[in-house]
């Protein structure tokens, strides 16, 4: 070995001189499934919504609303066994009677706590897949990212509408694909049709929104329409990428994500709210009505895209990001459709 | 005016008139030729093969992005523009690799053309409403890669040529094999009268050396002129006997051996060489350069540097750069430029971006000097038809990633570590550090079975910087 090497391999004790091996003792690098736990070892899964607002007197609120959540619930369990036993006084069967429906009601409350708290912990997981991909994407490596893939596929494994792609996709990838490459594979394959369906539902919906706003004689049943549409549309897109909310994973989301819009503006280049503001001061001249509901349409399909955005496993690069072109094309001819 | 220009210009006239019906085809149809330059084994053959057989089953082009967003409709093969050229015979090369037990192709004797058409929908909505299903046909061409090395010669006079030729066959290792030649030139007088027996007695001989460079294990690429030993329909013709002289001291007058040999020469360049380029190089769009970087790194630093010089030469006569639409009209400039390492499907596959960096390192300079002309460079590590996979095997208990496959000659699979291999090539003139090792595979059984096309590495990332822009 000589001394004057640039390259530490050289003097590396570790060296291995090429040769042949036993052909038995080989194992192939198969893509293996990962179904829990999605992020890398070792790396935290830190929460990445950014915090709008620090909130100072936030333990205050926390112990008024726990504390009234244990009051409520206190009272209402001193209440239902207080029922229960009068009930039982009165006659046997009515006591049965009412026991049987108070535990169903607890086992109800329970299932539904249950199910919200897993649909959390899926966004969860899907926050750490996008993170996970980040990372991939920016290293040079091989040979990680199939756990990567394993775990996108294993995430849309119950659903029919999609095992043409997830097939399509293991067809695929094989051994020779570094990291960068199966992360690309995963979006070509797998999440650039969902992403077209996606797109379509967000469409729809601000269509909706924008005619019903238009069309609707109360400015209350306005307001009614954007939330209901908007909390439909956003769990809808995140059931299209696996992450199924619940009704507080919903909520969840919509508030992440009004935060995110008015914070980043996440689909947005400064073009596109030139032409934006634009396109609705045009439409509001026309008809104030009208124009508060393209308004109204470009926010829910700016919620829809932010949607997108936060419930899919890989964030989108420069060239797939959905835009709000064809939307707000779309949205554009509503005056014409309604007047 | 001398001869040569005044055939030049003939020529030119029949070029022309040929141009004008092809342009009129170009403007109906997208048209597209794809230069698969490589020096000799560097693959061209198979990486044709792989790339029809890819395109017409269109099942192994996941990266290709007319194929991936479902644009794609089929291809075909069809009659190729140029009656006069051999049709590149696929079927047979195809029905090779893929047989119960499959050879590689033999050595390349001839040119020959292949056209493949597609038709995809395009991309843009605009260009949808416009052409509806459009069409794409590719042109592409297998030849000798000896020929390759022709061009060179092309801006060289026969005394420059003469004289780098003596000094480069005078340097190890080649001057053993060229010691025959060079003691037969010793005894004779280039200024001496032009006897055609003594002609052609040195370019047999000079000819025996030029193959003996090609047997030789240590991969001498540069081996010129290249029918000499690819004579094609050449044979026997008065135009190849001739080989490098040592220059007089005084200018050479007529009927001298060094007068006979420049005119030959001068011929060979007019006639064999130019109309070699014109025909099939002077139109090209786009250019891949495939590169056995791990054949080159097994036959030692000489093999690699030799590689290295040759390539370099060779990719001076093509004109790079950017092409405006009239030049695409036209064919003019080949505007991207694919450099590519090829059969990485001998090292793992968490080698191949140490591959890639060390083709990077190779082909720096002439990769800078291309992009400065305006044109597209993109490396690859690529392998057009794959023949090993990637395994984890264990050796006094750590892991190593191998490769998996059936050695050329043997029967039974086995699992070669090859070595690791730097990302820069001038670690590896530093010899005898660090030995690396590359084994011949065959190709894999059965290679083209489910009909899905054969089995490649980056072939579609490949094909997707050549021709997915023409695609979308």
């Amino acid at each position: 070995m000589t001394g004057r090497t640039r390259d530490p391999d050289y003097r590396n004790p570790d060296y291995i001189q090429p040769m042949e091996l036993d052909p038995s003792g080989a194992v192939v690098v198969v893509p293996e499934e990962r179904s829990a736990g999605l992020h890398l070892p070792g790396e935290p899964v830190e929460d990445e919504t950014p915090e709008p607002v620090p909130a100072p007197r936030r333990w205050a609120v926390r112990l008024l609303v726990g504390s009234a959540a244990v009051l409520v619930a206190l009272a209402i369990g001193y209440d239902t066994v207080d029922l229960v036993r009068r009930a039982f006084d009165t006659s046997m069967v009515l006591g049965i009677g009412a026991a049987a429906v108070a535990a169903g009601t607890v086992l109800g409350a329970f299932g539904l706590l249950a199910g919200e708290l897993r649909s959390l912990r899926r966004l969860r997981q899907i926050d750490g897949l996008r993170q996970d991909a980040e990372h991939l994407r920016a290293a040079d490596s091989h040979g990680e990212a199939e756990r990567y893939a394993g775990a996108v596929a294993a995430l849309y494994r119950d659903r029919p509408d999609l095992t043409l792609q997830i097939t399509a996709l293991k067809d695929h990838l094989n051994d020779a694909h570094d990291d960068r490459e199966v992360i690309r594979m995963v979006d070509l394959q797998l999440l650039q049709d969902i992403d077209r369906r996606a797109y379509q539902l967000v469409l729809r919906a601000s269509r909706d929104t924008a005619i019903a706003t238009a069309l609707s004689p109360a400015a209350l049943l306005d307001v009614a329409i954007v939330l209901w549409r908007n909390l439909k549309l956003v769990r809808q897109v995140a059931s299209l990428y696996g992450a199924r909310p619940g009704y507080v994973g919903g909520l969840k989301l919509l508030r992440r994500m009004l935060g995110n819009i008015a914070v980043a503006g996440v689909a947005e280049t400064g073009n596109h709210l030139v032409a934006e503001a634009l396109g609705s001061t045009l439409a509001a001249s026309l008809s104030a009505r009208v124009g508060q509901g393209v308004i109204n349409g470009l926010l829910t399909a700016r919620i829809g895209l932010t949607a997108m955005h936060l419930c899919r496993p890989l964030a989108y690069d420069e060239t797939n990001r959905p835009s709000l072109k064809r939307i707000r094309r779309e949205l554009l001819s509503v005056p014409k459709q309604v007047l | 005016m001398p001869p040569s220009t005044f055939r030049d210009l003939t020529h030119l006239g029949g070029r022309a008139v040929d141009r004008v019906g092809e342009l009129t085809d170009r403007m109906l149809d997208g048209n597209l030729r794809i230069g698969v330059t490589g020096l000799r084994r560097s693959g061209k053959t198979v990486f044709t093969t792989a790339l029809i057989d890819n395109l017409l089953h269109a099942d192994r082009l996941p990266f290709l992005d007319v194929v991936a967003t479902g644009r794609f409709i089929a291809a075909r093969m069809e009659p190729q523009p140029d009656q006069a050229v051999p049709r590149f015979d696929y079927e047979t090369q195809i029905a090779r690799l893929t047989a119960p037990d499959p050879v590689w192709p033999n050595n390349t004797k001839v040119t020959s053309q292949a056209r493949v058409a597609i038709r995809y929908m395009p991309g843009s909505l605009l260009k949808r409403r416009l052409l509806g299903v459009t069409r794409l046909n590719l042109d592409i061409i297998d030849y000798p890669g000896e020929w390759l090395l022709d061009l060179p010669l092309l801006d060289r006079s026969y005394a420059q040529w003469s004289r780098e030729t003596l000094a480069l066959s005078k340097r190890p290792p080649r001057d053993a094999l060229a010691a025959e030649w060079l003691a037969y030139l010793s005894n004779r007088d280039p200024s001496g009268p032009a006897e055609e027996a003594v002609a052609r007695r040195a370019a047999e001989l000079y000819t025996g050396y030029l193959l003996a460079c090609r047997a030789s294990d240590q991969l001498l690429s540069l081996i010129q002129p290249g029918r000499f030993v690819e004579p094609g329909e050449l044979i026997g013709a008065p135009v190849l006997a001739f080989c490098p002289l040592p220059e007089p001291p005084a200018r050479a007058g007529r009927h001298t051996l060094w007068s006979m040999m420049e005119e030959r020469f001068e011929a060979y360049k007019t006639n064999v060489v130019r109309r070699f380029f014109s025909e099939h190089f002077a139109r090209l769009d786009r250019q891949i350069v495939l590169i056995d970087v791990l054949g080159a790194i097994n036959a030692g630093p000489a093999a690699l540097a030799d590689m290295q010089t040759s390539l370099s030469a060779t990719l001076e006569s093509f004109r790079h750069g950017r092409s405006s639409w009239l030049d695409r009209l036209l064919g003019g400039r080949i505007d991207r430029v694919l450099f590519a390492a090829t059969k990485a499907d001998h090292i793992p596959s968490n080698q191949h971006a140490n591959l890639r960096r060390l083709l990077d390192s190779l082909v720096a300079e002439r990769r800078n000097a291309i992009r400065f002309e305006g044109a597209a460079v993109e490396t690859m590590a690529i392998a057009a038809l794959k023949c090993t996979e990637t395994v984890m095997a264990e050796h006094q208990g750590r892991q190593l990633s191998c490769v998996r496959g059936i050695p050329l000659g043997r029967m039974e699979p086995t699992v070669l570590y090859p070595g690791e291999i730097p990302d820069d090539h001038r670690l590896l003139e530093r010899d005898g550090i660090r030995k690396l090792n590359f084994l011949e595979f065959r190709p894999p059984t059965l290679a083209g079975r489910h009909g899905r096309g054969l089995p490649n590495i980056r072939l579609d990332q490949a094909l997707e910087f050549l021709i997915g822009d023409f695609l979308s």
